[in-house]
């Protein structure tokens, strides 16, 4: 069998980070093809269960993108998507998972290189540190 | 009951880069479940040939549709239209971005690509068939006002553009200078609170001793920039400082300047509060020119971080440097001070020499304008977002440049920051006529994307009355959380923070972004 590939679950506000992504593809850039974009509207509406259950369902890696902190669309919105993702990682190191799993981005919509370095790096981590709990990932 | 589905394959997306093999995707989609039909458009984009879809939509009954196309905002809205004509609600069309999600970005892997394509259109069938029909609501506006807070340079081209809608303006001054403009003037008035959404504003406003109520449809904030107060090292160390505009009042009306003649870029060169790339190098320019002109041989520095003199006003700063004013370029190695010992002598470090310079000073003149201290009470007024600086927030620089967040909320000129009469005015001029725009449609649409309140969860903490930027969660009669649907944008924010669980966004409930991260985890790419 191949390498084992790693999944990865990006939950993605529509605004900026989902311009963001379609304009790094625009461009022309290439990456990983092992990203999973979920959209949300906000990532304010990202809630701790969503990033639970995406580990819980076989991700190895999971990061939410959202707009600038201090350009957000939904203004406060994604300083509050932060907020829950610290919060979540308090969780994973509580049952012994490495809080490297779950990262914040935040890109502008014009950041076309943005999207490229946050697959690449996220794929970093999930080859590193391998499935969760060191199995075969199932 | 079963959701009956069509799914819209786009061949201008699938096609063109010849990557995936979309037989394989048309099939796998017609043995999917609920999929009653599978067709394929020319081009999501370009609108044309789409009444086979409305047909095919009418004659299988179909109440939902995937479209496996490019970028959301990339569609053009005709297909919305078709799949109106055919019973089927906008929120029940998802759009599936294959294009740029699975096809561009991995040209190298065609096979990984593939599934991955085949996977997303699984989530999306099984995300589409989650999904309730929403509609869309509209209120009428009660008044055609636009407040226009503010008639200083920009406020008043506000006021002009609004009229040409056809829109009843009122301009609200703080001062009781005489002005002309069209619609009401209000002198010695101020903002002092307000209530309501974009459409339907309540406003507050103190004229003269007594309190009113007004009723307004949209509000533009033109404060302009904070001329009782300077504030920042410079200004404290030297006496008799005083801003740009002042100075050229006293030039205009005879008073001769002791030289020489100082212009720094702002008052805390040091600190954070003032942007360095906002100054009115426009207005400087013409300043000095003029000052050179009436007083050829008084001497003129001009101290700056960055000179953006940008378009024509190139020939400006050439003229002022051959009439002789001198340009001093100093950067955050040797900000300008004053001379501890001889509080009359400014020390700054040219950057191009770097030599220390000491400057005599006659006269010390700032080239900005620290924000208006009034804009603290509009912007609590309003509920609209400041800079950490004290200005007004706009919405986004590059898609809503005169625009706060918050919907019928407009802000222009020297209350964003900074900046020269000229652009003021052509931002006034924006802003008027958006929300003359805004005001005459006469009607505010709302709903489809908005939260909703389980009361029997509710325990009223306050959290999502709190959280929300746009107060539209209120408690209400019951003591329990509810929605102001008019007020709504459908971030969700008040959905992720709530303790309880009571709140839930349609069409992007918990249930369906865990389901579409399932089945995309589920697939092998």
């Amino acid at each position: 069998m191949a390498e084992r590939r790693p999944k990865i679950v990006g939950f993605c506000c529509e605004r900026h980070g989902m311009d963001a992504v379609v304009l790094s593809a625009q461009s022309g850039k290439q990456m990983d093809a092992s990203v999973r974009l979920v959209q949300v509207p906000c990532t304010g509406r990202v809630d701790g269960i969503h990033l639970l259950k995406a580990f819980e369902d076989g991700a190895d890696a999971v990061f939410v993108l959202g707009c600038l902190e201090k350009n957000c669309y939904y203004d406060t919105g994604s300083i509050e998507g932060r907020k829950r993702v610290d919060y979540v990682k308090q969780m994973l190191a509580e049952v012994g998972i490495e809080k490297e799993r779950l990262e914040m981005f935040n890109a502008a919509s014009s950041n076309a290189w943005m999207f490229p370095g946050i697959v690449a790096k996220m794929v970093e981590v999930a080859k590193k540190l391998g499935p969760i709990g060191g199995g075969d990932g199932h | 009951m079963k959701a009956k589905i069509q799914v819209l394959l786009c061949k201008c997306c699938t096609e063109q880069p010849a990557l995936l093999d979309v037989e394989k995707l048309k099939k796998l989609a017609e043995e999917s479940n609920n999929v009653l039909s599978v067709l394929t458009v020319a081009g999501a984009c370009d609108g044309k040939d789409l009444s086979g879809v409305t047909a095919d939509a009418k004659l299988k009954e179909i109440d939902r549709a995937v479209v496996l196309a490019c970028h959301k905002k990339d569609i053009n809205p005709a297909l919305f239209k078709a799949y109106r004509r055919a019973g089927v609600s906008e929120f029940l069309v998802d759009i599936v971005n294959i294009r740029e999600e699975a096809i561009l970005p991995h040209r190298d892997e065609p096979a990984r690509a593939q599934t991955k394509a085949e996977t997303m259109l699984k989530a999306a069938l099984a995300r589409s068939a989650m999904l309730s029909p929403l509609s869309k609501q509209s209120e009428e506006m009660k008044t055609r006002n636009v407040v226009i807070v503010g008639a200083g340079a920009s406020g008043q081209a506000a006021a002009h553009e609004a009229a040409k809608a056809g829109v009843h303006t009122i301009l609200l001054e703080k001062t009781g200078k005489t002005l002309q403009a069209p619609g009401v003037i209000m002198t010695h008035a101020q903002l002092i609170g307000g209530s309501g959404y974009g459409g339907n504003f309540e406003l507050k406003i103190k004229a003269g001793e007594k309190v009113e109520e007004l009723g307004a449809a949209a509000v533009v904030v033109a404060t302009g920039g904070g001329w009782t107060t300077l504030k920042g090292l410079l200004a404290k160390a030297v006496k008799d400082a005083r801003p740009l505009y002042k100075f050229y009042e006293q030039m205009q009306a005879g008073n001769t300047p002791a030289g020489p003649i100082i212009v720094v870029d702002t008052p805390d060169p040091a600190g954070k509060t003032l942007k360095v790339q906002d100054y009115a190098w426009d207005d400087t320019l013409e300043t000095v020119i003029e000052l050179k002109k009436r007083h050829p041989t008084v001497e003129v520095y001009v101290v700056f971080q960055e000179m953006r003199a940008f378009g024509l006003s190139e020939l400006a700063y050439k003229q002022a440097a051959e009439m002789g004013v001198k340009f001093i370029r100093y950067d955050k190695s040797g900000m300008p001070k004053v001379d501890p010992k001889d509080p009359t002598t400014i020390i700054v470090k040219d950057f191009s020499h770097g030599e220390l310079l000491r400057l005599k000073i006659g006269t010390l003149v700032f080239a900005s304008i620290p924000p208006n201290e009034d804009n603290k009470a509009i912007a609590d007024a309003l509920r609209i977002p400041m800079s950490t600086d004290g200005s007004i927030r706009r919405g986004s620089i590059q898609r809503w440049p005169v625009t706060t967040p918050k919907p019928g909320v407009f802000v222009c000129g020297s209350a964003l920051f900074p900046k020269s009469r000229d652009v003021a005015i052509e931002e006034g001029r924006a802003a008027g006529a958006m929300a003359g725009e805004f005001v005459r449609r006469g009607k505010i649409e709302f709903g489809g994307v908005v939260a909703q309140v389980t009361q029997e969860k509710c325990s009223a903490c306050l959290t999502c009355v709190r959280t929300c930027p746009y107060e539209a969660p209120f408690i209400g009669t019951a003591s329990k959380a509810e929605i102001k649907v008019q007020a709504c944008q459908g971030c969700g924010m008040c959905v992720g923070i709530c303790p309880s669980k009571a709140i839930e966004l349609h069409n992007f409930t918990d249930d369906q972004i865990m389901e579409a991260t399932r089945v995309l985890l589920g697939g092998d790419f």
